[in-house]
């Protein structure tokens, strides 16, 4: 287990403060120049844009995600099972066929543009494809689902008693919803919020299908030094950075939870 | 919010973007033009998919080390999530840690971590990218999940039956192939189904130590999406998304079954 | 629920069922992307009883990362000439015997003496190419003439560059009147900055992956090799394509064995087969890339060997420049531009 996990991982770390060797591979002498490189402008952007993309991809997935979770604990009645079943498995079916089933939707002559032209509401298609906002989409598609299992979590474990009493003091429902039912469910939103926030760091995948190679991510950069750029050294570098941001998000997640 | 028919409306439509995209592709598959107008049912595009030698041979690597991979990581997490939970193992809540660790660290670094490792092993012997380490690599990263899924149900067992099988003669191996194991059997079933579906859909990891005659259907699938769309892989996703959502099912079922 | 003995003898019938291997031995090729006719690997196993073991990358440095990084399981792949000289350098792949390539004669005289591989003692030519690029003239309204068409603010979010550095930084420093193997700084930088204008107007960078794209009509304008383009063409009437006037890149790719083949013999079986003028003919006519093989030249259909953006008369070649080794140096500052681009 340890071996499978750890041996890999100490070898990207010697593989991290070692140098270049010519076209791939590692090479003496040691350096710190690798680490030091990644605060170059051009990659700390790198960094900078695929925070912002994860950040948003959390915020969209909890928008989504907190309402559908409140109607599967509150309206579900027997059907919670099922209805929480049909959430969780489009996450276990394929990530690489739900990937591809956009670029079929969102292409010039797909059926999106498709049915658009049809109807006659536009004549020319639109550019959905191949643009930060289709990776968007693909990433808050991904990861939706896992926000709603653990916001439902604490959504279904509040206690109810307390939006009655709300609402018999005379709070709106919209009031009580923010007075009340978010602030109780503050593990769930974190926990759904840090899952979804270190899943869309790492993504790769999405960026390269629906960006076109356009938009580079932390995780594009890492196989790219791999492969195109023969940079073993600074690309195992970038890898252990996002390993560490994703420890740090986990840490400060368990802080939290901690201290709750 | 109660009363309203907005939150209705919105998990409605949150249901709809979560699974009509696949649905759709599927409709699609079944379409006899290739471009994305309706023109009559057909199964043209599922008789291409069985001829395809490509995408047949992809299919038989995929099921192969999918096979392969739940077999070994299934045996060794059981063992270990046995051991962890009936032994005091020093330093166990430092393998916790690598556990927790190794579940949210991005594919793409498990992947080169795993790529540097075995070139880092190739300097030593004969082996070269292949099957044999798209194998291990998948048994790496599926250990874990096998490990939390086993665990949940051991916590569950109640030792008293362990104690009365030892108390009645038996020793510790009778006991755990007679009584610990047939008890537990439904949580390995369900991790086994978990590592199965793990290894048969990742396309990161598997991409990066693939090498001679090892192309797996997520790579088939991956190359021919960045091409566009063809109507042969909305057939291949279709038959995807069908084995895969019954194997989840299925999953899901044992673990309810296990759960009650 | 399945039996485990069940489970099990399903399992073993998946392990043992799914590694055929003919007894006649085999080879393992690692080549581009739609780079052989449909029946090549085929007629080549029904020939030899060997098993061809065919896989595909979409560049070159995919491919070379493979095998640095231990894929060295193939028999044969094929580099572009700029590679042929660093992977012999870290002795990746063997010195040719040419006594085993009876076919190796039928290649046209300049192929014979390359300026990458002289005497092709490492390399057998396989198909050349140029990089200009393919274009919709139906939707462009008029013939293209050069790169600048592909700064075209007109065609925005239709327009698709090769996803390839060498490929894009050399259509930039062509369109600036620079060599294409510049690695002179301040050149490399303006051509970033020519990159970076042209990229707002990009739909995507794409490798041959594009054609599908070019053929429904979804992309106007694409950097592209020329055989790739006419595979396009031939599905799409209204597609063309252009020798940009500021002048374009020239390229070979060749077949090579690996130092660590294990099947060398089949290995020279495979290129030999390769060099046969009726199997070279076949794959020029399939992929129209062009043949380097004078004597499969000699099989094709009179319009395919007068087609002007295929074989070119050397008028046309005038401004072409073949892609060259970049040194070490020239390489780190290429990369860092790539990806700065990539970024922006």
């Amino acid at each position: 287990m340890g071996a499978f996990f750890l041996l890999p991982l100490l070898i990207v770390l010697a593989y991290s403060i070692l140098s270049k060797g010519d076209y791939g591979g590692v090479a003496l002498p040691v350096t710190g120049a690798n680490y030091i490189r990644f605060l170059d402008p051009l990659y700390l952007r790198i960094l900078g844009r695929t925070f912002w993309m994860a950040a948003l991809t959390t915020a969209l997935c909890l928008a989504i995600g907190y309402p559908l979770a409140y109607f599967i604990a509150f309206y579900g009645g027997r059907w919670k099972p099922a209805l929480l079943f049909l959430v969780v498995m489009p996450f276990w079916t394929s990530f690489l066929v739900r990937t591809y089933a956009w670029i079929f939707l969102l292409r010039d002559t797909g059926l999106i543009n498709t049915i658009l032209i049809r109807l006659g509401w536009i004549r020319a298609p639109l550019p959905l494809l191949y643009n930060e906002g289709a990776v968007l989409v693909g990433l808050v598609y991904g990861f939706l689902p896992l926000t709603v299992l653990p916001l439902y979590a604490s959504i279904e474990r509040l206690d109810r008693t307390l939006l009655e009493a709300a609402a018999d003091l005379g709070a709106r429902p919209a009031v009580s919803l923010a007075r009340v039912t978010v602030p109780l469910t503050m593990p769930g939103i974190y926990a759904g919020g840090v899952l979804v926030f270190i899943s869309a760091l790492g993504a790769y995948i999405t960026p390269d299908l629906l960006g076109g190679g356009k938009s580079i991510l932390i995780g594009n950069l890492v196989q790219n030094q791999f492969t195109t750029a023969r940079d073993w050294p600074f690309g195992a570098a970038v890898s252990l950075l996002l390993m560490a941001v994703v420890v740090a998000a986990l840490q400060l997640y368990r802080r939290r939870e901690e201290a709750a | 919010m109660r009363g309203s028919r907005a939150l209705p409306a919105f998990a409605v439509a949150a249901y709809g973007f979560l699974h009509l995209p696949v649905l759709v592709l599927i409709v699609f598959s079944f379409n006899e033009s290739r471009f994305t107008v309706w023109t009559g049912l057909s199964w043209r595009w599922y008789r291409e998919l069985a001829r395809s030698t490509r995408m047949l041979e992809a299919l038989g690597n995929s099921l192969l080390v999918a096979v392969a991979s739940t077999l070994i990581s299934t045996a060794i997490g059981t063992l270990c999530a046995y051991a962890m939970s009936r032994h005091r193992i020093r330093g166990a809540r430092v393998l916790d840690a690598v556990l927790q660790l190794s579940i949210v660290t991005p594919e793409i670094v498990t992947g080169i971590s795993l790529l540097a490792f075995f070139q880092f092993v190739f300097r030593f012997t004969d082996f070269g990218l292949g099957l044999d380490t798209i194998i291990i690599a998948h048994v790496a990263f599926s250990i874990a999940f096998v490990l939390l899924v086993v665990r949940v149900r051991l916590a569950a067992l109640d030792p008293a039956l362990e104690e009365a099988a030892m108390d009645l003669g038996a020793g510790p191996v009778t006991t755990f192939f007679r009584v610990t194991l047939p008890l537990l059997q439904p949580g390995i079933v369900a991790a086994a189904l978990l590592a199965f579906i793990l290894s048969f859909d990742d396309y990161v990891i598997t991409s990066l130590v693939a090498g001679v005659g090892s192309e797996t259907l997520p790579m088939v699938i991956y190359s021919m999406a960045r091409r566009g769309v063809s109507p042969v892989v909305n057939a291949l996703s279709a038959v995807l998304v069908v084995a895969l959502g019954a194997l989840i099912l299925a999953a899901d079922r044992l673990q309810r079954r296990s759960a009650a | 629920m399945i039996s485990r003995r069940q489970f099990l003898a399903a399992s073993a019938a998946a392990l043992t069922g799914c590694r055929r291997r003919r007894a006649g031995g085999e080879v393992s090729v690692y080549c581009w992307s739609d780079y052989i006719a449909a029946d090549t690997v085929a007629a080549f196993e029904r020939e030899t009883s060997l098993r061809v073991n065919y896989e595909t990358f979409e560049s070159q440095e995919e491919m070379l990362a493979k095998i640095l990084a231990g894929g060295g399981g193939w028999d044969v792949v094929f580099p572009g000439n700029t590679l042929v000289g660093p992977m012999v350098r870290r002795a990746l792949i063997r010195e040719i015997d040419h006594q085993r390539l009876s076919n190796l004669a039928n290649l046209e005289a300049r192929f014979l003496d390359p300026p990458w591989d002289r005497g092709d003692r490492h390399s057998v030519p396989y198909m050349w190419g140029l990089s200009g690029f393919v274009y919709n003239r139906k939707a462009l309204g008029r013939a293209a003439t050069g790169w600048a068409d592909l700064w075209d603010r007109a065609v925005k979010g239709k327009i698709t560059m090769l996803d390839d550095p060498a490929e894009v930084l050399g259509a930039c420093l062509k369109k600036l009147g620079h060599s294409l193997n510049s690695i002179d700084e301040r050149e490399l930088q303006a051509a970033r900055a020519e990159a970076l204008r042209q990229k707002p107007l990009l739909r995507a960078y794409l490798n041959a992956e594009v054609k599908p794209q070019l053929i429904a009509g979804d992309v106007w304008a694409a950097q592209l090799w020329n055989g790739d383009a006419y595979q396009a063409i031939a599905e799409n009437r209204d597609l063309a394509y252009c020798f940009p006037s500021e002048g374009f890149a020239l390229y070979a790719d060749s077949a090579v064995i690996l130092t660590q083949s294990r099947n060398p013999d089949s290995a020279y079986r495979w290129i030999d087969y390769l060099l046969r003028p009726d199997v070279g003919a076949s794959i020029a006519r399939s992929t129209m890339f062009p043949t380097p093989n004078a004597r499969a030249l000699e099989l094709l259909d009179p319009a395919l060997r007068a087609n002007p953006d295929l074989y070119p008369p050397p008028g046309r070649l005038t401004s072409a420049e073949w892609f060259t080794e970049i040194s070490a140096e020239g390489q780190s500052l290429r990369d860092r531009i790539w990806t700065e681009i990539k970024a922006a």
